[in-house]
């Protein structure tokens, strides 16, 4: 298949993410949201690789795999203190930023 | 010749800024010494330039003295020069010697006041204003004088703030002077465009040599005349704000709220003559327009004869001598409106010597009935203000004009100069004789107001007062008595520095006009049996006016003046409300600019400012804020909104073909070339563009290069459309632009 | 439909994922039960994964599922355990979110211009032998991003202690937090109109 449809894919996948980011209130599916950008990401990546038949690409879409890990790891660990904290994860709840 | 002249006004300026500076804290002693010494020091210096150094300089244009330029700009250029000659010499020493007069009597009638050091500044100021006044070597700086002392007059008038009438009367001769102040500003301007300076010397010599300031203003209309005519008459307007005379004289009655002894220096020795001396200093302006001069002699005979009417019917003393200032002033510019300047000067002179006195005499006879001014109530005080009464005495035989006294000399040569006066020519040659009747129905009329005031006051065995006030009566003490004494001496004997040389065949004797003549020119030659007569003429005149007024106030309120006011009430009322004057005023000029103020103030204040600019802002603000306070809740989904809406705008904006504002279009006969790029530089994106030079679909010329060529088979107008397209982004645009080819 | 060269079986295999993957991760997104949510997402990474593989990125195939679709998901439904609740209102659709997602179009939009100009209509070539690998991988991870790859580890270590920290149970700071809230409430009811302090209840009044 060409390159470009899979960077289509990609992009589609990354906006599905955003849109998730943006518009649900429940902080873990905004999580879920940012998982999917980074996988639209790395689809792109590895089509880009395969295209110029570089493994570079490959070892950067192994290292964002690693960094979604870690994202995750801390996201959900503030997820459970503000649940601890507030008794909610909805985001339009969380707005301590503006003070 | 050069003389340190700048130390005249200039030690009472320090006077007056030392005072306001430290002077609230000292003793009474330390504020009168500091005030009373500026103000003597300034009147030595003057005595010093007039009496030893003038005499050397007085036929090169006196002494002269530049401080430095105060502004220079093209053509313009002014000195903040000062020049003292015989006419500014003769002003500067009745400035500071009866100035000096004044602040030692004040001293004694301001003893209680609490505001004594504040009085003394601003009586500091106003000699200061007043010298830099008279001796300003140009119009600029003369009118730094002239606006200074009036606002010295302001203070002064108000200095009692805390009523406010008093405030109201401060702002009423403050107001009224502006309406002047414009006259004089205008006339200044119009001299400066047809002369090119406003240097007096050079304006002197212009108006010698005629030419510029003889070209007619607005040939063919009804105002066609000379520019030395405006110029002088515009001058004049400032003259009758400052020295009170018709139309603008009602704010002198009205300044009488300020405390006596400013009355006596400011609104009758010094700051008042101010319109006759700049008259008499721009002399040579006004000779070249007899239409000028018999405008300024109208209206100063007809002030001399209205205010001295009204001062017949005048109940309050400071009220009658306000009148009769504003009298004595016309009687001046009478003088220097028939060309007599040296009389109008030498009445300027022996007025401020009588009337200072008198003033000052009613301050001290006010002193004495606990303030009050009332004369209905007075009478009989011969025996209970002796020297007050002698003082008074003397200064109402010289205003009289009783012969010998000072008065009799300067009156006399002012209306026998009226009749004798030829500055007038065809069509004018009634203003010299009309205006010497009005004068002599004027000084008739001013010896018996006089008079009336004399006898109302002074004479009599009983005081009208009620008991308390009669237990009180004092005469003042020796720091009111004393200057008194020294006025008196200058009312009867200040005539004899004007003696009528020519009658007596010896004219070196008339002091006054020899030492004038380098300014003013020559005395005017007056025949021998026209002054003779005038002389006998006036002084029937002022033994007439003291005869009737001693017929109807002799000893008290006698017989003929009730009858008289019981004759003709209304007319007595008319002039007890000085003809209505004040109220026609209002009716006539004060309403019609409250409304248009009411107006200005509803649409321009409420509307303009209040509503649109302020509150207006202040809602653009809120709305913005709020805008603002959106984008910033705390969170961070909406953060993230913007930020992707940014960088969609940046990537919308930075992917759009490179295009001008508006294509560059080049005709000649009927081919075109059309530029499509963007600023001089060549674009290193690479476009496509495609012309299409009459808009019908089809392009002419397609291409990667931004400009294209091309030549239309008929005139007319086309539209020439350019259609960018970049590859990479895929983005496109279009540009349209007419062109017309012939 | 001709994709450049592509076989029909490389095309089917290709929409079919496509779709899916699509599908799944929209489903993520719109699902109110968060465990429905994490399941479509396993769904939409097993798809990707399967995408990655006909990219010939086996390696990253293999650990797309491993730490993903295990690791990273086992994560997701234990915290959705710990605060698993219903949502009221789970969209919050508003103006300038939706503008927002309209200005991510825009821009992706633009991306695929600019990016689909300089690729070719065809799809690559035979790749080399062993490309994607995972000792073709572990010849560039360990050659040439040797660093990278030892600083991820740090990365990682530094997440878990990060997590366990952030997670913990800390009572000074939650009293803090409630404090700073309390104060907070106190300031806005400032604002308001305040009726004051109820009345005390009367006696014998009921």
């Amino acid at each position: 298949m060409p390159t470009t449809y899979y960077i289509v894919l990609s992009f589609v996948l990354f906006l599905i993410g955003t849109a998730g980011v943006l518009v649900r209130r429940n902080a873990l599916i905004a999580l879920m949201g940012i998982e999917l950008q980074l996988n639209g990401g790395n689809l792109a990546m590895l089509a880009f690789s395969r295209e110029l038949g570089d493994l570079k690409g490959h070892v950067f879409a192994f290292f964002i795999i690693a960094l979604a890990a870690a994202e995750a790891a801390v996201g959900l660990a503030i997820l459970v203190a503000l649940f601890r904290g507030r008794q909610t994860v909805n985001l339009d709840e969380a707005t301590l930023l503006k003070r | 010749m050069t003389f340190n002249l700048r130390l005249i006004p200039l030690l009472p300026f320090l006077g007056a800024a030392i005072l306001m500076l430290f002077g609230r804290k000292w003793k009474r002693d330390t504020v009168l010494l500091v005030a009373a010494g500026a103000i003597a020091g300034s009147c030595l210096v003057a005595v010093d330039a007039f009496f030893t150094a003038l005499p050397a300089a007085a036929s090169k244009g006196g002494l002269h003295d530049v401080v430095g330029t105060w502004m220079a700009a093209g053509s313009l250029k002014i000195d903040l020069a000062l020049r003292l000659d015989a006419l500014s010499g003769l002003l500067c020493l009745i400035i500071t010697f009866i100035g000096f007069l004044i602040h030692i009597y004040s001293s004694g009638y301001m003893e209680h006041d609490p505001d004594y050091p504040r009085f003394f500044a601003y009586l500091n100021l106003f000699c200061g204003a007043m010298l830099v006044l008279v001796l300003g070597d140009s119009l600029p700086v003369m009118f730094i004088g002239w606006e200074g002392v009036g606002l010295c007059s302001y203070l002064l008038i108000g200095f009692w703030y805390s009523s406010s009438a008093n405030a109201d009367a401060g702002k009423k001769a403050f107001i009224t002077n502006r309406i002047g102040d414009l006259g004089f500003l205008i006339g200044m301007f119009l001299l400066y465009q047809f002369t090119g300076s406003l240097n007096i010397p050079e304006i002197t010599a212009a108006a010698s040599g005629g030419g510029a300031l003889m070209q007619t203003l607005f040939p063919g209309t009804i105002f066609a005349a000379p520019v030395a005519f405006w110029a002088a008459l515009f001058l004049f307007i400032g003259a009758t704000g400052k020295s009170a005379q018709i139309p603008l004289y009602v704010w002198l009655p009205d300044a009488m709220a300020g405390p006596t002894p400013v009355s006596a220096l400011i609104h009758a020795a010094t700051m008042v003559t101010a319109g006759v001396y700049m008259v008499a200093r721009m002399h040579a302006l006004y000779l070249l327009t007899p239409g000028a001069m018999a405008i300024v002699a109208c209206v100063g005979a007809l002030t001399a004869l209205f205010a001295a009417i009204i001062g017949f019917a005048q109940n309050d003393f400071k009220k009658v001598l306000a009148y009769s200032t504003i009298s004595q002033l016309g009687f001046m510019f009478a003088g220097v409106g028939t060309a007599n300047f040296g009389a109008g000067v030498f009445h300027l002179f022996t007025h401020a010597f009588f009337k200072a006195g008198l003033f000052l005499c009613a301050g001290s006879v006010m002193h004495a009935m606990g303030g009050s001014g009332d004369i209905t109530i007075m009478g009989g005080l011969r025996k209970k203000l002796p020297f007050t009464h002698g003082v008074f005495l003397v200064c109402w035989l010289a205003i009289c004009g009783v012969p010998f006294f000072s008065g009799f000399f300067s009156k006399d040569s002012i209306i026998s100069g009226a009749f004798g006066t030829e500055i007038f020519g065809e069509g004018l040659l009634w203003v010299g004789k009309a205006v010497g009747v009005v004068l002599m129905l004027a000084a008739l009329g001013t010896a018996f107001y006089m008079s009336r005031l004399y006898f109302l006051v002074f004479t009599g065995s009983e005081t009208r007062a009620s008991d308390e006030i009669k237990h009180h009566i004092h005469e003042s003490p020796g720091a009111m008595v004393g200057p008194l004494v020294v006025l008196a001496v200058g009312a009867a004997l200040g005539g004899f520095i004007g003696l009528p040389g020519g009658l007596l065949d010896h004219p070196e004797w008339n002091l006054l006009a020899d030492r004038l003549a380098p300014v003013l020119g020559p005395e005017m030659e007056v025949s021998r049996s026209i002054e003779l007569g005038f002389m006998v003429a006036s002084v029937v005149l002022a033994l007439g006016g003291i005869g009737l007024a001693y017929l109807f106030y002799g000893g008290g309120y006698r017989e003929p003046s009730r009858k008289f006011a019981a004759a003709a009430p209304r007319f007595v009322r008319l002039v007890q409300d000085k003809f209505r004057i004040d109220e026609l005023y209002g009716l006539l000029i004060i309403r019609p600019i409250k409304r248009l103020a009411k107006g200005v103030f509803f649409v321009v204040d409420r509307i303009l400012i209040d509503k649109i600019l302020v509150e207006g802002s202040g809602a653009i603000v809120g709305v913005l804020a709020r805008m603002a306070r959106a984008v910033q809740g705390g969170d961070v989904q909406r953060y993230m909104a913007v930020f992707a809406i940014g960088a969609a705008g940046i990537v919308y904006l930075a992917t759009r073909p490179s295009v001008p504002d508006v294509l560059k279009v080049t005709v000649s006969g009927l081919s075109v070339d059309v530029d499509a790029r963007r600023g001089s530089k060549p674009a290193s994106r690479v476009q496509d563009y495609s012309f299409d030079f009459d808009d019908d679909g089809k392009p002419e010329v397609t291409g990667a290069a931004p400009a294209a060529h091309h030549a239309y088979p008929r005139a007319g107008t086309y539209t020439v459309r350019v259609q960018v397209k970049d590859p990479n982004w895929g983005t496109s645009t279009s540009l349209k632009q007419k062109v017309e080819v012939r | 439909m001709n994709a450049g060269g592509a076989t029909a079986v490389d095309q089917v295999v290709f929409w079919v994922l496509a779709v899916l993957t699509t599908f799944f991760a929209g489903f993520t997104i719109t699902r109110r039960n968060p465990v429905t949510a994490v399941m479509s997402l396993v769904a939409t990474f097993f798809c990707l994964a399967g995408i990655y593989a006909s990219l010939s990125a086996h390696f990253l195939a293999v650990i797309q599922v491993l730490v993903y679709a295990g690791a990273i998901m086992v994560l997701f439904i234990f915290v959705i355990m710990i605060l698993n609740r219903e949502e009221v209102a789970p969209f919050s659709i508003r103006p300038l979110r939706v503008l927002g997602v309209l200005g991510g179009v825009y821009l992706l939009t633009k991306l695929v211009d600019v990016v689909g100009v300089g690729l070719p209509e065809a799809a690559p070539g035979v790749t080399p032998d062993g490309f994607g690998t995972v000792a073709a991988i572990g010849e560039v991870l360990f050659r040439d991003f040797l660093f990278p790859f030892e600083a991820i580890s740090v990365l990682l270590l530094v997440a878990i202690v990060g997590g366990v920290v952030v997670s913990r149970s800390h009572q000074k700071e939650v009293a803090a937090v409630e404090a700073a809230d309390y104060r907070h409430q106190i300031e806005e009811l400032a604002h308001h109109d305040y009726p004051g302090e109820p009345e005390a209840p009367t006696p014998g009044h009921h």
